[in-house]
């Protein structure tokens, strides 16, 4: 029971980090790599600020991965609009790379280290089952924020804006959205969702190093491609999958389970022999560039 | 888009003796001045080889793979396996559970070298007849895909290779002169191969996935042509790098190499041998300055006291500069040519 509650925990983290990538793919077909960034740095404020009350030190590490998601845009992002994802791509990652080392130069090699929201490590029974409460706070943050996502996308103008830039960022524009503000407003959404992500991994693991969200980041990329790219349901959808299967297999393999990402990475290649699009998509669907 | 096609069509001299001499006269220059620099250039010619080896099927199909540090990890792998003296295979810590017929298995420098391309095009044929009927980003993941498992397998398996540890003691090249006659052919091949039909077909379906096909060109067929040449390359690349390196480990050919190597495809130009030619040498020479820099010595009488760690940030910053400057790379997709020398090509 426990291993089911830790995958679904695992599968809904990996689902939010999969969400704000997916989130920037959808408007401008970027694969943004230093997403892990994002993650990373929200951890780091977390560490530092630990001193302050939690909600507090939560809501700055928010403040300061959105503006620093804001900031890529403006830099960077902005002015490769349109030379194509593989480009964007590659510039992602040096801008990951960049700001690794930016990090290792703020705060040093070695992991910093604190204990964030030392209630959460704890463990109780029920009905006699053990579980920790970091997954369950884990899974009630996952479906808090996927609901207030769910309500973003479908019922705000916003989430109109985003599901039309997503579909078709042409036309979008040309009824109006304002591409550099949506643009900008996803980016945003997209660091606080890291800073969500950042929180539950450095509740698990309080070592934060500046690699700190690069694994995590690189997985949620695999789950929205098998996903499927082209909606938000299915990044996420693809996400939890991924931590989800990892997890379980974490349990299951045993002494084998340092295979675990070869059966995972098996498990992709598959998927998306049988659906390129991703699971979530219609059949025969090309991207048309 | 009414961009001029970008690649070679036919057979030009001045195209294919650009690199080729490039590469000639820097390589032993540079390397003649010190022995660090004479070890850099080495390294740089394995880089040289990956990259190329990118430009075949990633410049030429418009697919982005990831996996193809997964064929030079193999390629590097039974290279170094195959050399590496039977004594240290049976005595080193790391390889104590290392399979027994490996033990014994031993070739010489240059077929070893030769199995390393054999088995990286081997893995690339197998793997691109599932993989090459897919596009754009599925594509790139599942590439990805592939790199993460052959990793994985390696960096846990210690039946096969020496698991998250080095295998020691491979023989090293001479000097210089091996890698680069190795680079040198590597770079006539790739342009052969540019220059043919199959790969101008190839091209015709990065420009546009449903017109070629429409024209009689099977998509799959000259995609998985150029994966399995550029596999044998990569598996090239790596063969030489376990013999410059004089070790093999498996993160040598994990993210770093992968996105440095494709980093240096982008810069340059991935549209053109000479691009990927380029961009390793400015990715390289950035690289190498800064090291001097980093390490405290002048270079033209300019001195800068750089902090460690600064070197990877400024190669990273630049990166994304270039990218920002031109994002076709620096050749923008463009053959080596002399400008105002003979025949200058209209429009």
């Amino acid at each position: 029971m426990q291993a089911i509650l830790d995958a679904i925990s695992l599968g809904g983290t990996y689902a939010l980090a999969a969400l704000g990538l997916g989130l920037v793919f959808g408007v401008m077909r970027l694969v943004n790599f230093a997403h892990a960034e994002l993650i990373t740095i929200s951890a780091y404020v977390m560490v530092v600020t630990n001193d302050l009350p939690l909600l507090i030190s939560f809501l700055l590490a928010s403040l300061v991965a959105a503006l620093l998601a804001i900031l890529t845009e403006l830099a960077i992002y902005r002015r490769l609009r349109g030379t194509g994802p593989a480009i964007m791509l590659i510039a992602s990652f040096g801008l990951s790379v960049g700001l690794q080392k930016s990090y290792e130069l703020i705060f040093g090699a070695l992991p910093r280290s604190a204990a964030v929201a030392p209630w959460m490590t704890g463990s109780f029974e029920f009905a006699g089952l053990n579980f920790t409460i970091s997954s369950l706070v884990t899974v009630a943050i996952t479906i808090a924020i996927l609901l207030a996502m769910g309500y973003l996308v479908e019922r705000t103008t916003l989430g109109l804006q985003l599901r039309a830039a997503a579909t078709d960022f042409k036309t979008a524009r040309l009824l109006g959205v304002r591409s550099n503000r949506l643009i900008g407003s996803a980016f945003a959404i997209s660091g606080i969702l890291a800073s969500a992500v950042g929180f539950i991994l450095v509740v698990e693991n309080p070592q934060v190093d500046p690699m700190f969200g690069l694994n995590i980041t690189i997985l949620a990329l695999v789950g929205i491609v098998i996903g499927g790219i082209s909606s938000l349901r299915g990044a996420a959808l693809g996400g939890f999958i991924v931590g989800f299967i990892l997890s379980i297999l974490n349990t299951f393999l045993g002494n084998a389970r340092v295979y675990a990402y070869s059966y995972l990475f098996l498990a992709v290649v598959i998927i998306l022999l049988v659906r390129p699009g991703g699971i979530l998509s219609k059949r025969n669907e090309m991207e048309r560039v | 888009m009414s961009k001029k096609l970008a690649g070679l069509t036919k057979f030009n001299t001045r195209e294919l003796f650009g690199p080729l001499l490039t590469v000639l006269i820097l390589s032993i220059g540079v390397g003649a001045i010190s022995a660090s620099l004479q070890l850099a250039v080495q390294f740089a010619l394995c880089n040289l080889v990956m990259v190329i080896a990118l430009q075949v099927f990633v410049g030429n199909s418009g697919v982005l793979s990831f996996g193809h540090g997964a064929f030079a990890m193999v390629g590097a792998w039974i290279s170094g396996m195959s050399t590496a003296s039977e004594r240290v295979k049976g005595n080193a810590l790391a390889l104590q559970e290392l399979w027994q017929p490996l033990v014994g298995f031993n070739l010489n420098l240059y077929l070893s070298i030769l199995a390393g391309m054999v088995l990286g095009a081997l893995i690339a044929a197998i793997t691109g007849a599932f993989l090459m009927r897919l596009n754009g980003l599925a594509a790139g993941i599942a590439t990805f895909a592939l790199l993460g498992l052959f990793y994985n397998f390696f960096f846990n398996n210690i039946t096969f290779g020496p698991g998250s540890q080095a295998l020691p003691a491979v023989p090293k090249f001479s000097g210089v002169y091996e890698p680069l006659v190795l680079s040198l052919i590597a770079i006539v091949v790739v342009y052969l191969f540019n220059i043919s039909a199959t790969a101008r077909n190839l091209r015709a379906s990065r420009e546009d996935l449903l017109a070629a096909p429409a024209l009689g060109v099977s998509i799959q067929r000259v995609r998985w042509i150029a994966f399995t040449i550029s596999g044998a390359l990569a598996g090239l690349s790596g063969a030489m790098y376990v013999h410059v390196a004089g070790t093999w480990q498996v993160q040598d050919y994990y993210l770093v190499f992968t996105f440095l190597t494709l980093a240096m495809l982008v810069i340059g130009g991935s549209a053109s041998l000479w691009g990927a030619v380029v961009g390793t040498l400015v990715v390289t020479a950035v690289g190498q300055i800064l090291l001097l820099w980093e390490q405290g010595k002048s270079i033209v009488g300019i001195k800068l006291d750089l902090p460690n760690g600064a070197r990877s940030l400024i190669i990273a910053g630049s990166l994304v500069a270039m990218l920002l400057w031109r994002f076709a790379g620096v050749t923008n997709g463009k053959e080596f040519s002399i400008p105002f020398l003979g025949k200058r090509k209209s429009g």
